[in-house]
C-alpha cells in the first residue's frame, strides 16, 4: 500500500504542469498582495487575507484539475494495465489515488496558507494575527477557514474522483471537472432559495457546497436549514457515498 | 519442471458476443508458448483474463496453484506482462518508468541490467514520449521484464521493432528461459515465432485448434508453392474463381492446396486468365503455410 502511494505521489511530482500551476498560484497571489498593498483603498487586508491573496480558490481550480486526471490519464496513457495486473487488490490501487489527491489538496491548502502569513507579515505588519474578531484571533478565523474550505474541498474532489473514472481521457475529465466547480458554485447560492421553497431540498449535495461559509458565519444555519456538526457530517457522509461508488464502478470495469 | 500457469476452459463474452470458447492450456516452467492466430481471435483477450484484468464467464486461470482471477490477484506477484501496447508516462524518463514499476529489491540493479540486456542505454534518460515506436515497445519489454518475474505475458512483443531488435529479443528471451522463466508470446505471425517458441497454440475464433511443440508443426508444415505473378488481384481473382486454396505472403501467391492435380488447375486457371507466372517456387515445411491453412476459411470469410 505504501509502496503504491509512493508511486502515486512519484507520478504526480514529475509532471510539470503541475508545478507550473502551483508557481502559477505562488505569482497571483503575490501579485494581489502588491497590488492591495498599493491600493489600500480597493483591497483590505482583511479581505485578502480571507481568500488567501486570492490563492483559496485557485486551490481548489488546481486540485480539481489535477484529480480529474489522476485515474483519467491511466486509460489516456494506456497504463491503466500495467498498474492493475499486478499483485495488489484493485481497492490498493484506487485508495493510493484517494491519499495521493487528498495529500495534493492538503499541501496546496497548506502551500496557500504559509505564502497568506508571509505576504500579511511583510506587506502588511500592521495586519495583527493576534488581533480578536468575534472572540477569536485573526489567526484562528484564518485556520478555521482554511479548514472548512478543505473539508468542502473534499466533497467536490469525491465528486470528480466519481466523474474522473468514468472518463478515458485528461482533457475530458478535467474540462468536466472544472466546469463542475463552476455550476456547483452557481447552485449552491440558488441552493438558498431552493431550500426556502422547498424544505426537503436541503438534503440534496449542493446545500453542503454551503459548510464552509456556514462554519464561518453559523447564522448560516437558517437557510440552510441545518445545524453546523450537521453540516459537517453531510458533508462528510456526501463524500464517502461517492467515494464509495467511484470505487465500485472502478473496481469491476475491464481494462 | 512443474506447469506455472495452467488456462481453463475459459469462457468470455463482450455483451451477445462469445470471444473465447473453453480456452484451455497450459505453460510449462522454463516454455515459451506462442499463441498465434489471427487478428481478433481472442489473444488479447486470454491475456487480460490471465492477468485478472477482465471477468471471465466460465472457466478458471491458476498460477503456481493459485486462482486468479478479477478479484484475486495475489499469484501475480512474479508475473510481468506487456497487453497489446506499451502504456508510457510522457512525463517521465524512460528510466522513471522502469524504476516506477520496478520492485523495492534490488531496484537499481534489476532497471540497470534491464536497461543494458534491452540495449536502450542511449535514450533511456530522454523523456518517453519522444521515443519511437520501437523504441516505446522494448520500454515495454523491459518494464514487463524488470522484476526478472517466473512468467512473462508479451502480446505481439515484435511489433514494431526493427530485424536486429528481433533479434536481440528473441536471444534475450531464450537466455531468461534457459534460467527458468516461462513465456506466453502472442503473435499474429507464427513464423516470427519459430526460431523463438518451444510450445504453438494456435487459436482461430477463440478456440485452440493446435496444440503442438514447435519441431512437430514444422515436421508437419508440408509442401505449398509460391507463385509470383505480375498482376496480383487478377490472380486473386482467377484463383478464386477455380476454387483454389490461396493466400497472399509477401506480394505473392501461396498455394495452400498440394493435393495432386491441385497445382495444375491453379496454373491453368492463371495461364487462362492471362495472368504472366514469373516463378513458382516449392517450398518446403512451410510453417506460414501450415498455419494459414488452419485458419484459412476463415479469414477469406472476414475479408
Ligand atoms: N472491450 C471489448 N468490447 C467488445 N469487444 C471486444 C473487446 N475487446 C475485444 N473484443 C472483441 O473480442 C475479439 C478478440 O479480440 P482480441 O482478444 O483483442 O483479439 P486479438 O488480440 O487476437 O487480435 C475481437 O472480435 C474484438 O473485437
Ligand atoms: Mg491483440
Amino acid at each position: 500500500m505504501l509502496t503504491l502511494y509512493k508511486q502515486e505521489v512519484y507520478k504526480q511530482i514529475h509532471k510539470i504542469g503541475w508545478w507550473i500551476a502551483l508557481g502559477f498560484m505562488i505569482l497571483v497571489q503575490i501579485t494581489f498582495g502588491i497590488v492591495g498593498k498599493r491600493n489600500p483603498s480597493m483591497f483590505a487586508p482583511s479581505d485578502l487575507v480571507g481568500n488567501s491573496y486570492v490563492g483559496g480558490g485557485l486551490v481548489m481550480l488546481i486540485a480539481i484539475a489535477s484529480t480529474a486526471s489522476i485515474i483519467a490519464m491511466e486509460f489516456q496513457y494506456g497504463t491503466m494495465k500495467q498498474l492493475l495486473y499486478r499483485q495488489y487488490y484493485r481497492s490498493q490501487v484506487f485508495i493510493s489515488k484517494i491519499l495521493t489527491a487528498l495529500t495534493q489538496l492538503v499541501f496546496l491548502q497548506v502551500v496557500a496558507g504559509l505564502m497568506t502569513v508571509g505576504l500579511s507579515l511583510i506587506l502588511f505588519p500592521s495586519y495583527h494575527w493576534a488581533t480578536h474578531v468575534d472572540g477569536l484571533t485573526r489567526g484562528l478565523v484564518y485556520l478555521r477557514s482554511l479548514g472548512s474550505d478543505l473539508l468542502v474541498g473534499l466533497l467536490l474532489l469525491s465528486v470528480v474522483i466519481l466523474l474522473s473514472t468514468v472518463f478515458k481521457s485528461n482533457a475530458a475529465a478535467i474540462a468536466t471537472g472544472l466546469v463542475g466547480y463552476f455550476m456547483a458554485q452557481l447552485a449552491s447560492t440558488l441552493m438558498i432559495a431552493m431550500i426556502a421553497w422547498q424544505h426537503w431540498t436541503k438534503f440534496l449535495p449542493f446545500t453542503f457546497l454551503l459548510t464552509n461559509t456556514q462554519i464561518q458565519a453559523p447564522s448560516f444555519s437558517r437557510l440552510t436549514l441545518f445545524s453546523t456538526p450537521m453540516m459537517i457530517g453531510g458533508t462528510l457522509l456526501y463524500t464517502v457515498v461517492f467515494t464509495l461508488i467511484a470505487y465500485l464502478s472502478f473496481r469491476k470495469r475491464s481494462v | 519442471m512443474g506447469t506455472i500457469l495452467t488456462v481453463d476452459h475459459l469462457d468470455k463474452s463482450f455483451g451477445a458476443k462469445q470471444v473465447l470458447h473453453g480456452v484451455d492450456f497450459f505453460v510449462e516452467e522454463g516454455h515459451i508458448v506462442a499463441l498465434v492466430g489471427p487478428n481478433g481471435a481472442g489473444k488479447s483477450t486470454i491475456m487480460k483474463a490471465i492477468l485478472g484484468l477482465i471477468p471471465v464467464d466460465g472457466g478458471g486461470i491458476d498460477i503456481k496453484g493459485q486462482p486468479v482471477s478479477i478479484t484475486s490477484h495475489q499469484a501475480l506477484r512474479n508475473v510481468g506482462a506487456l497487453i497489446e501496447y506499451p502504456g508510457i508516462y510522457p512525463f517521465l524518463s524512460g528510466r522513471q518508468q522502469l524504476q516506477l514499476f520496478a520492485n523495492q529489491h534490488n531496484k537499481q540493479t534489476n532497471v540497470d541490467t534491464i536497461i543494458k540486456a534491452m540495449g536502450m542505454g542511449k535514450y533511456i534518460d530522454r523523456p518517453a514520449k519522444s521515443y519511437s515506436l520501437g523504441m516505446k515497445q522494448k520500454l515495454g519489454i523491459a518494464q514487463a521484464l524488470v522484476n526478472n518475474p517466473q512468467l512473462v505475458i508479451l502480446d505481439e512483443p515484435m511489433n514494431g521493432l526493427d530485424p536486429q531488435a528481433v533479434k536481440d529479443l528473441r536471444d534475450l528471451l531464450r537466455n531468461l528461459a534457459s534460467h527458468g522463466t516461462s513465456f506466453l508470446i502472442s503473435s499474429h505471425i507464427l513464423s516470427e515465432l519459430e526460431k523463438l517458441a518451444d510450445d504453438v497454440l494456435i487459436l482461430n475464433h477463440g478456440q485452440i485448434v493446435k496444440h503442438a511443440t514447435m519441431k512437430a508443426l514444422e515436421a508437419a508444415g508440408g509442401i505449398t508453392y509460391k507463385i509470383a505473378v505480375d498482376n496480383l488481384d487478377q490472380a486473386k481473382a482467377a484463383l478464386t474463381m477455380a476454387k483454389s486454396k490461396f493466400s497472399v505472403v509477401d506480394d505473392a501467391i501461396t498455394l495452400l492446396d498440394t493435393a495432386p492435380g491441385e497445382l495444375n488447375a491453379a496454373l491453368y486457371a492463371l495461364v487462362n486468365a492471362g495472368v504472366a507466372i514469373n516463378t513458382v517456387a516449392q517450398q518446403a515445411h512451410d510453417l506460414e503455410g501450415a498455419f494459414l491453412a488452419m485458419v484459412h476459411d476463415d479469414q477469406k470469410e472476414e475479408a
